[in-house]
């Protein structure tokens, strides 16, 4: 177990995965396509029940906000504790500009997008230039999720205050109807997974990998890791930005605690630990169990928060990794037990 | 006193030293010289216990303590200096020393005979460890490890960042010690001062032993002139 | 003003004691405990449960911070175990992510079980006038008890040989190991403390206003702020920082409003990150 966690946490960041991106475009349309098409289908079967399609519509949003984490946190090692603030942000954003200042839902939501973008690019960058390490960076992105949950309850006129923001835009339109927004979401989803996928194959998914396995080798190898950092949490951001945004116009109701970090980035920090933090489709799984197994457990009111500390726990001993990396390092091995092949082959095969 | 066989140690990436044997005699003085990379520093933390071995045996007066960890060879008779001193920067020369008695109180014999033996550690009892100089913080950790009344001193490169004249002090000290009949063990890049205290030495070299002998023999020997004592 | 002040001055030295055990156990160990303000709240639940059983108010505390240190000894001896097979920042990361875990079992628990639930000691006696400002007996009770808390911390780490044992694990572990000092048992020590540190914390808390179930997190949060801003790793940074922040925050409340008091508090932390990470008194980066 020793040697599993000094794998998971030997760098600066948890789960580091070092699978080998292979270069086909098919080895990646193929499959988020599949994903998506799958769960397309899901309306067929819960379309009828509000409270479960709501309850879908939720899961897929996080698995939004997980892949968003997975790219700044799994592929440059910044812990960014403000996923939720971040999300917030495009859907304060979003829902202010477009109810208070008027504007369109689509301007809304591009405008707030950039906004979380340039918020967390400006995060990163900050962390880069004052080297933070992961602790530092986690807490100062604390303290920023709970200044901006502080921040919404303070200034009630602009937006709220504790009780809320009633979005009146698209209002009767079809964003705010029982099935559609979980096809919006879905394909927001599947874009984000594509996107992930598209940079772990380019020469920025490579630096990644680099600057995570060891950050002093990457910079003398020429990798400006500073830069690459920036990138993630501008990348990273908009896309939760987006995704809250989206979410903010569907739901038509927000509140501080639809953002908080008790309520978002706790759930998607677990929701990881459980699918893989650094993999492609562990977000998919993670939100997907998570969302099933606190549906069945509704019933148990506050005692889920036990059952998920009892799965942060459990998870990190024993898998730290994620199951999708567990998983595939089992597989492998019983692969390379079995053939003779080479292992660098074999293993890339099951990217990621 | 200690009986080193077969010693296999080093890190993550791979074994550094590869299956040393040596022996240090009571009241001798024996000198480990190599250069850089020789594996001197990762044989001594592991004799010390601050870091497993592959494999090996270390006895003690008689007793095995291959495998036990620092602290306790500490308390078994073993004082250690590392080459980095690992004082305690924020606490005065007093405390410093003071603690090197743990779990004891100090011995207020043995405090004495470290002021005498460094008489500006007494000057700067209350100072602060940290703002001390170089030179100060070597006789500091070497003091550190006295109050401990160790049987057996070891010192990794004792003169580590020390000047030619605090050097040579350092080794009187050491020299002063050993005619009381302390036994040294140490590591040294700085030949010549070592061969001028210590009885015997080996010479380490990408993790073997290459070559031992006394002093004397050392001394006359055409390669160990040559890579250590800058004869041609 | 003055009454903003001593109100202040009573908030901070409750900041400090209750930063010192997490300040401590960083300092020594590497280790973020993030269950802090749980072991609070489980004192307090235990002292609340003996009292309503007829317990008189001091055997009750006392039962309170036997099971305060019970607690930091306990998840030393069992969640920490794998945590410090781990080094540096692996270690740091890997305690904050099970600490969590441990903070979500004791919230989930009492939160369904005993959602309502608070402890709260009432002091007897009317106001006495400090410095012309009538102050709550409760109010000078808990900084009583909190003064001679840290009196008795800052004795013990100074002027006893196991004391300075602790302060040289957090000065350098490997010189302390070289001594003959054993982390691990300095480790075990300072957790056990720590649990009785924060059942004080929930007792003097309690003195002046109820400590619910709820409060967990949001002990841990103000902890880590004033751990921050103090300095991972000085009992001496946690108290000046707390008292410092205390009297800005209270005041900050009083003259703005309560939720720009938080995030000034926030903000303090936020600037000590950026510009002096080692904090006030920091030891350990």
């Amino acid at each position: 177990m020793t040697e599993r966690l000094s794998n998971a946490f030997g760098t600066s960041s948890i789960g580091g995965t070092e699978a080998r991106a292979s270069r086909s475009l098919i080895s990646l349309i193929v499959p988020v396509l599949a994903i998506g098409a799958a769960l397309s289908l899901l309306p067929l079967r819960l379309g009828d029940s509000r409270v479960l399609m709501g309850v879908a519509i939720i899961g897929v949003t996080f698995g939004c906000y997980a892949i968003a984490f997975n790219i700044i946190f799994g592929s440059t090692g910044q812990l960014f504790l403000c996923v939720g603030a971040l999300a917030g942000i495009g859907g304060y954003g979003g829902a202010i500009l477009g109810d208070t200042v008027g504007m369109p839902i689509i301007v809304s939501i591009a405008l707030a997008t950039i906004i979380a973008s340039l918020t967390g690019g400006l995060l990163s960058w900050i962390a880069v230039r004052r080297s933070l390490g992961v602790i530092f960076t986690g807490i100062i992105t604390l303290i920023f999720s709970l200044s901006f949950e502080n921040f919404l309850l303070g200034l009630g006129n602009l937006t709220g205050g504790e009780s809320g923001f009633l979005i009146e835009s698209g209002a009767s339109s079809f964003v705010r109807r029982q099935i559609p927004p979980y096809y919006l979401m879905l394909v927001l989803l599947v874009v984000f997974l594509f996107v992930h996928g598209l940079l772990r194959r380019s020469h920025i998914g490579w630096a990644f990998r680099a600057l995570r396995d060891d950050e002093v080798a990457a910079e003398l190898a020429g990798i400006d890791v500073s830069r690459y950092r920036v990138y993630a949490g501008l990348v990273g951001a908009a896309m939760l930005g987006m995704a809250g945004a989206t979410y903010a116009f569907t739901e038509g109701r927000i509140s501080p605690t639809s953002f908080g970090f008790a309520q978002v980035d706790v759930v998607v920090l677990v929701m990881l630990a459980l699918g893989g933090i650094g993999t492609l489709y562990g977000p998919i799984l993670g939100a997907l169990v998570f969302s099933v197994v606190d549906e069945v457990l509704i019933d148990l009111g506050q005692l889920r928060v036990l059952v998920y500390g009892v799965v942060l726990i459990v998870l990190f001993l024993w898998i730290p990794r994620g199951v999708i990396p567990t998983l595939r390092s089992a597989i492998a091995r019983v692969q390379n037990g079995e053939q003779e092949s080479d292992p660098i082959g074999n293993a890339a095969a099951g990217d990621p | 006193m200690l009986d080193v066989r077969g010693v296999v140690a080093g890190y993550e990436g791979g074994d550094v030293v590869h299956d040393i044997n040596f022996h240090v005699d009571a009241g001798e003085a024996v000198m480990i010289i190599g250069s850089n990379g020789a594996g001197k520093t990762t044989l001594f933390r592991a004799l010390i216990g601050l870091l497993p071995m592959s494999s090996g045996t270390v006895m003690f007066e008689g007793a095995d303590i291959t495998g036990t960890p620092a602290h306790l060879v500490t308390r078994l008779g073993i004082s250690f200096v590392p080459a980095e001193r690992r004082l305690f920067p924020n606490m005065s020369v007093h405390e410093n020393l003071s603690l090197g008695a743990y779990p004891s109180r100090p011995d207020p014999e043995t405090m004495s005979l470290v002021m005498d033996l460094f008489p500006r550690l007494a000057e700067r009892r209350r100072q602060r460890a940290g703002t001390m100089s170089g030179g100060e913080q070597q006789m500091l950790a070497v003091g550190r490890a006295l109050m401990g009344q160790p049987r057996l001193l070891v010192l990794d490169e004792p003169t580590t960042g020390l000047a030619p004249k605090l050097a040579a002090e350092a080794y009187e000290a050491l020299g002063l010690l050993c005619d009381q009949g302390l036994t040294v063990l140490l590591a040294e890049q700085q030949v010549p001062l070592a061969m001028a205290l210590c009885d015997r030495g080996y010479v380490l070299e990408s993790g073997v032993v290459r070559t031992e002998g006394t002093s004397a023999e050392l001394a006359e020997n055409p390669e160990v002139q040559r890579a250590y004592l800058g004869v041609a | 003003m003055t009454a903003n002040i001593l109100d202040g001055i009573v908030l901070g030295l409750q900041f400090g004691l209750l930063a010192a055990g997490l300040t401590l156990v960083y300092g020594l160990g590497g280790v973020l405990n993030l269950a802090y303000g749980q072991m609070a709240v489980v004192s307090a639940i235990v002292i609340l449960f003996s009292m309503n059983a007829g317990l008189p108010a001091l055997p009750a505390v006392l039962a309170g911070l036997v099971v305060g240190g019970l607690a930091g000894l306990l998840l030393d001896g069992t969640i920490l175990r794998p945590v410090y097979r781990l080094h540096g920042e692996a270690r740091v990361l890997l305690s904050l992510l099970l600490t969590l875990g441990v903070a979500f079992i004791v919230d989930g628990f009492f939160n369904w079980r005993y959602p309502s639930a608070g402890l709260s000691l009432r002091i007897g006696g009317g106001p006495i006038r400090i410095l012309g400002v009538p102050m709550r007996a409760g109010s000078l009770m808990a900084s009583a008890i909190t003064i001679v808390a840290l009196a008795a911390l800052f004795w013990f780490l100074r002027s006893t040989t196991l004391g300075r044992a602790v302060r040289s694990v957090i000065e350098d572990e490997e010189g302390a190991r070289l001594v003959g000092i054993d982390p691990h048992v300095i480790l075990r020590l300072i957790l056990t403390l720590t649990g009785i540190l924060a059942a004080l914390v929930a007792v003097t808390r309690s003195m002046v206003a109820p400590v619910t179930v709820t409060a967990g997190f949001g002990l841990t949060v103000f902890a880590l702020i004033v751990t921050v801003v103090g300095g991972l790793g000085s009992v001496t940074g946690a108290l000046l920082a707390g008292v410092i922040l205390g009297v800005v925050s209270t005041i900050a409340a009083s003259e703005i409003g309560t939720f720009l008091s938080l995030i000034i508090l926030l903000a303090a932390a936020a600037i000590t990150i950026l510009i002096r990470p080692s904090g006030l008194l920091g030891v350990r980066g």
